[in-house]
């Protein structure tokens, strides 16, 4: 729960694309984590490039870690106001809602913001436009005047944000940052001069501790930072949202450390690639999304049957088919656990915030290659949209460790497929002296030659050495959080959903039902045991997920064989902490009798 | 069906308020919309002084918590000033440029405070009263036990001259005859007022002329006002209380008549048959005297706001009251007056 | 021919190819293609054409679709990958991309090659991805047992043919020579000693080099692709021939009925690795230019 004593604030900023929205709540997100603050921020895009489609920027701001986006905001920043309109509503009480009160052209009755703001919101008009126009002759710095309003009006130190904006923009001519500066002041000037109304306070971030390097990022940022740090060598691509900035980023970031950068010519030749660059120890990776991942499915067999090492990231969106590129879902498990023809279980890791992002993206490589085999990072588009601050790690902790060669046995062929005791067998690379093979997708024997009589022994042996996985050093594949010992109600979740859940169970806590929620990450090999365990101390288990059919509630009571509690919503938005809080004050109140594995309320009704 | 009747009313003070409580009584079909340029729902102007008793949130300054404008389904428009009314499209021009309809309206658009025409260039170094803001921004800047310079000396300023000294402020007050408007009392009455104010600590610069007021003076005082005889008046805030000037400039083009306010029928209809008016904004016929007349005070304000409601309803009511105009000094030693209070 | 049918791993037959001196490049797997079928030609021509260059066994790299000529890479004693079934070019692409000290030589039929993996070769060969490309056309898809290929003759008659193909084949030498490969020849199976050379000098290229080998299919194909029939069509290309000439190249391509073996076409450009090296240098600042 927030500590009600520090700052907890969300700020949305709500234009049109062109009027610099995201770039707006850019600048004010880095500021605020340069001040100290822990940041979670979430753009919202329109489905198409140009025109005049809705862009929100709502950023979180708090002195405690907070695990996802507040329902409500304290701040609504209109630079559109046909735009910003129908969010008004998102503002609490006593919160506040700043807008141009200088339009250029007349408007028809409620055309304007101010007609839509509640009686106990507070309205800030100013002249946008006009303080833009003196400050820099034009009226495109609008979005950078909003920001020095903030600061004036909350009081926020200036300098942070003078000194993002000369960061953000110097790649550009210095007049560029001289004009941003001055809108930035011009704003600040105007936004101290308000009296403030509203109850929104930001006070002085909690002092860290460690002084930690703080890094603000996007999931899909963490993944590009956590890739580079593990020393990522090469990269195959096709660009699809919400997958495509992890690419471009790549793009940008490897070519000057010497990676190998490639864009293909579609999802199956990205994975090919990626799996024929892993196959010769490089550390290959790929991004997509769910329809490029349904392309990818047949290399994946490939790559889980031939056991070669390598990293798909996918960012889901809302499906099937084309289906909402830019809103965000988690339908897409089925196909990353299970998706392809035969028994072909790959890792398959799923983060629920941005450093899970980082940490599991850097992880990944290792992963893959102690395994041999495929490893997805299956993440979603708000996940890879939104950003957080993230403590990065100090020390080089995620470069590849030092091959160490095999030995021949004289006299003894070399079995890249030996049966081992871990079920994990010595792989050379090509290149190696001596140790020529060749590997398939047939199945094969211990030498990969074809072989059909040994498939049940290599199926096994596939599927027994993931299990290990289950234990690798360094990644909590579950945890849980909130009460411990036996409890009423247990919410257990994945993926970026599982911030809507933490905020729910902290507020159920607070409301005095005992609870718990768990977060499993890996999703496949499934970590059986933590799950009985915590089944076994739940007298009822909730699973909200941003999906219809209940992915992971399948999966889970599946694996275990227990009825669980469906909250499934394939609404293209976040999950809505709220409803989360209502099913589990619903369990709470009814009981664990009733409890039959039926759907809740939400569920395909 | 037909769309519902949309009442306009300008102002969200003691009369459009209650005006807009009044329309929503008798008519629950009827759009009312309530344009103000306050930023904060309504509250009693009276109660401004309150600050300096700890009531320092706006919140607890409210007459109705915001949630009774939904209620009441009343649209509160705040932050928008109205710069144009066209009597003859029957529409309004707010400054940030969205026009709003009306079928009748209701202009209660009061008064600003008034500051001496040969001050106006001063109006920066002086701090008004007339809104929640411009009293919190007096509270801050005058440091405990201070000293509220006050240019004038109306009934607004005598009210919160009375609660500073009661709340360990001090207050000078330099008077130019006008003094305890809206009251029209004798000077000899005016002069005695103004001992008793002085009994209980009011510094008093009689019919001075302040040609001047100034910052960053020799002694280091917030502010300074300069006397037309040279005297230096030295405090740290400095106010103009020289009574209100009714708020009419966007009614030029309204079709309607105004003199110092506007011009109103005892029914408070303006010569425009679908605007009515009433508050401060309003100088109301009066038989009698055969003039038009200004009824301040917010007992007389209230009254006619809701008059003013029931007969844009088709009602007929006549504006009679008639409180009788004195202040004294009461028994127990304190100033009272016959309206001015609360 | 099934895909089922085991390695067959014979010592005595071992014995045999390490007497004629090509056993380093041998696995200890033997083909498992039809006797007849055109595709032992390529053992022996590969064995040769490394040997030739003079290019370690461990450095070589054989990848391959799905198919009969796919089974390729378990015949010889490099390092191997089996992949997909029309996927040859990306996983090489990807292995080249990885380690690019190895000598990469994709495998594949025509099915493999034009149907399934159309539309990766355009981009192969515009990246000028520096591999060798063998397909071996035999007009029809031999592992699933004779359907038509998008090589088969208009009129042949296959298991999905039955009342004949009516299909126009594609010209793949006129395809590779309009996406831009750097290397296009042409062998056939029936003339070993000529597919040798063929295999040696597309290697020797630097770049991406594309090898056409028409191949019979013993088994499916027996009024077609038949080596009485190709004896009969094959001719060389005209001695006057100029490789460096690509409309030359494309007006040799076009008689598709009487196929001319040789180098129609090749050109020195920039190869992936090269281009990428100087993407990179150009991103480190390390760019001389
Ligand atoms: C500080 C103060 C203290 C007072 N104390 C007392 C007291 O103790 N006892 C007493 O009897 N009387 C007192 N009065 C006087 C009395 O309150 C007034 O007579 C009364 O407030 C007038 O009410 P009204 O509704 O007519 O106007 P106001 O209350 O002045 O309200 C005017 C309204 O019109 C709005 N408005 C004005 N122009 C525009 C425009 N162009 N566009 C949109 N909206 C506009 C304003 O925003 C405001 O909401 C006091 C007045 C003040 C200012
Ligand atoms: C995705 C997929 N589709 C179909 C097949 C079945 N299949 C295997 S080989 C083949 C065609 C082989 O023909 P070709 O590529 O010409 O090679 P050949 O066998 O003639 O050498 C087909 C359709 C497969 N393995 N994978
Ligand atoms: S291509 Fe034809 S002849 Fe050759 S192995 Fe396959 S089926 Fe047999």
């Amino acid at each position: 729960m927030m500590n009600k004593a520090g700052t907890d604030i969300q700020i949305a900023i709500c234009g049109s694309a062109g009027d610099g929205t995201i770039a707006s709540g850019d600048i004010m997100k880095r500021a605020a984590a340069l001040m100290g603050f822990n940041v979670i921020a979430f753009d919202v895009y329109p489905p198409e490039i140009r025109g005049f489609g809705k862009c929100i920027s709502r950023i979180r701001i708090s002195s405690q870690q907070a695990y996802s986006l507040k329902q409500e905001s304290d701040i609504l920043v209109s630079l559109n106001d046909m735009h910003a309109i129908p969010h008004v509503g998102e503002v609490r009480d006593f919160g506040a809602v700043i807008y141009d009160d200088h339009l250029v052209s007349r408007v028809a009755e409620g055309g304007h913001i101010s007609a839509h703001i509640n009686p106990a919101q507070i309205p800030y008009g100013f002249s946008i436009r006009q303080i833009s126009e003196q400050a820099t002759n034009s009226a495109r710095s609008r979005n950078i005047v909003i920001l020095g309003y903030v600061a004036g009006l909350f009081n926020l130190p200036g300098e942070h944000f003078r000194k993002v904006i000369k960061s953000k923009f110097a790649t550009k001519a210095q007049a560029v940052v001289d004009d941003n500066t001055k809108a930035f002041d011009a704003g600040l000037r105007a936004g101290r001069a308000v009296f403030k109304l509203d109850d929104v306070e930001v006070r002085e971030p909690a002092e860290d501790a460690n002084g930690a390097e703080v890094v603000m990022m996007t999931g899909n940022g963490a993944v590009v930072r956590g890739f580079m740090e593990a020393g990522i060598q090469s990269y195959f691509g096709y660009p699809i949202t919400p997958a495509t900035s992890i690419m471009e980023r790549l793009a940008v970031e490897m070519p000057p450390v010497g990676g190998k950068f490639l864009q293909t010519e579609d999802e199956i030749s990205a994975i090919a690639a990626a799996i024929g660059a892993g196959y010769t120890g490089s550390r290959a990776a790929t991004a997509t999304s769910g329809p490029g991942l349904a392309l990818m499915a047949e290399m994946l067999g490939l790559g889980v049957m031939a056991e070669v090492p390598v990293v798909v990231v996918v960012s889901q969106r809302g499906g099937p088919s084309t289906g909402l590129p830019t809103k965000t879902e988690q339908s897409d498990l089925n196909l990353a656990v299970f998706g392809g023809s035969g028994d072909a279980q790959r890792i398959v890791l799923a983060p629920t915030n941005v450093e899970g992002c980082y940490r599991c993206a850097a992880m990944a490589f290792d992963i893959a290659e102690t395994y041999q085999v495929p490893v997805i990072l299956l993440i979603d588009l708000y996940l890879s949209n939104r950003y957080e601050t993230v403590v990065p790690s100090s020390e080089n902790a995620f470069a590849p460790k030092p091959r160490v060669p095999l030995k021949l046995v004289k006299g003894k062929p070399y079995e890249r497929f030996a049966l081992t005791e871990n079920h994990i067998s010595p792989r050379a690379l090509p290149g190696e002296e001596g140790l020529m093979h060749t590997i398939t997708g047939l199945e094969h024997n211990e030498l990969g030659r074809p072989n059909d009589a040994i498939h049940m022994t290599m199926t096994i042996k596939r599927h027994e050495k993931l299990k290990n996985a289950i234990n690798y050093e360094g990644l909590n594949v579950s945890k849980r959080f909130g009460d411990t010992g036996r409890v009423n109600v247990g919410i257990l979740g994945w993926g970026s959903t599982f911030g809507e859940i933490l905020e729910a169970m902290y507020e159920a806590q607070a409301e005095g039902i005992s609870c718990s929620a768990m977060k499993v990450v890996m999703l496949s090999p499934l970590p059986v045991d933590a799950l009985r365990a915590f089944f076994n101390d739940c007298d009822q288990i909730l699973v909200p997920e941003l999906n219809y059919e209940g992915q992971f509630a399948n999966l889970v009571s599946g694996a275990l064989g227990r009825p669980v509690t469906r909250l499934n919503r394939a609404i293209g938005t976040p999950m809505v902490v709220d409803e989360i809080l209502a099913e589990v004050r619903r369990l709470y109140i009814q009981g664990p009798d009733t409890q039959d594995g039926a759907r809740a309320t939400g569920a395909g009704s | 069906m037909s769309t519902p009747i949309h009442n306009v009313i300008i102002g969200s003070g003691s009369a459009g308020f209650g005006a807009a409580r009044t329309l929503r009584k008798s008519d629950d079909k009827c759009r009312i919309t309530m344009i103000t340029m306050d930023s904060l729902p309504f509250y009693h102007r009276y109660d401004l002084p309150q600050v300096f008793r700890g009531k320092q949130d706006w919140r607890d300054l409210l007459d109705v918590p915001p949630a009774y404008y939904d209620e009441m389904d009343i649209k509160l428009r705040r932050c928008s000033r109205v710069v144009d009314v066209e009597g003859a499209a029957q529409k309004i021009t707010l400054a940030h440029q969205e026009a709003v309809g009306y079928d009748r309206l209701l202009v209660c658009a009061g008064g600003r405070g008034y500051i001496p025409e040969n001050l106006t260039s001063y109006a920066g170094l002086m701090h008004g009263f007339g809104s929640f803001e411009a009293a919190m921004r007096v509270y801050r800047d005058l440091p405990a036990g201070g000293t509220a310079i006050m240019i004038g000396g109306d009934m607004v300023g005598i009210d919160l001259a009375l609660t500073l000294l009661d709340t360990g402020y001090k207050v000078t007050l330099i008077t130019n005859g006008q003094t305890f408007w809206p009251h029209e009392i004798s000077q000899e009455e005016q002069a005695r007022l103004l001992e008793v104010l002085a009994a209980k600590g009011v510094t008093i610069f009689k019919d001075s002329r302040p040609v001047g007021v100034s910052r960053d003076n020799a002694q280091h005082a917030a502010s300074c006002v300069t006397l037309e005889d040279g005297t230096e008046v030295f405090g740290d805030v400095v106010m103009s209380f020289c009574g209100l000037a009714s708020s009419v400039e966007f009614m030029l083009g309204a079709d309607v008549d105004i003199e110092r306010g506007l011009l109103v029928n005892p029914e408070l209809r303006t010569s425009n048959e679908t605007i009515w008016a009433a508050g401060d904004v309003c100088q109301i016929w009066h038989d009698q005297e055969k003039a038009y007349r200004f009824y301040h005070g917010w007992k007389n304000v209230r009254v006619m706001g809701e008059l003013a409601s029931r007969n844009m309803q088709g009602a007929h009511e006549i504006f009679d009251v008639d409180i009788e105009d004195t202040i004294g000094i009461g028994p127990d030693g304190q100033l009272r007056s016959t309206f001015w209070t609360h | 021919m099934n895909e089922h049918v085991k390695p067959v791993y014979l010592e005595e037959k071992l014995e045999e190819i390490r007497a004629d001196g090509h056993q380093e490049y041998r696995s200890k797997s033997l083909p498992t293609w039809c006797p007849g079928c055109g595709y032992f030609s390529m053992a022996e021509g590969l064995t040769f054409a490394l040997k030739r260059l003079g290019i370690e066994y461990k450095d070589v790299v054989t990848v391959s679709g799905i198919g009969c000529a796919s089974r390729f890479p378990f015949f010889v004693n490099t390092y191997g990958f089996h992949t997909l079934h029309g996927r040859v070019l990306p996983v090489a692409t990807g292995i080249k991309i990885g380690n690019e000290d190895l000598t990469v030589v994709a495998v594949g039929g025509d099915g493999d090659a034009f149907a399934i993996g159309g539309g990766h070769i355009p981009h192969a060969a515009r990246r000028n991805v520096n591999l060798t490309y063998l397909v071996f056309d035999n007009g029809i898809y031999g592992l699933t047992k004779g359907q038509a290929s998008p090589t088969s003759a208009v009129g042949f008659k296959t298991s999905s043919t039955p009342y004949e193909n009516g299909d126009v084949p594609l010209n793949p030498l006129m395809m590779l020579l309009s996406y831009g490969a750097s290397w296009v020849g042409q062998a056939y199976a029936g003339h070993q000693h000529h597919l040798a050379d063929m295999i040696t000098e597309a290697m020797a290229h630097r770049g991406f080099s594309f090898l056409r080998v028409l191949s019979p299919c013993v088994t499916f194909d027996k009024t077609n692709n038949t080596y009485a029939n190709l004896n009969m069509a094959a001719r060389g290309l005209p001695e006057d021939h100029d490789s460096s000439d690509l409309m030359a190249a494309m007006a040799e391509a076009a008689q598709a009925d009487h196929p001319a073996l040789g180098v129609y076409y090749k050109e020195d450009r920039p190869t992936l690795d090269e281009v990428m090296a100087a993407t990179n240098r150009r991103a480190a600042g390390t760019d001389p230019a």
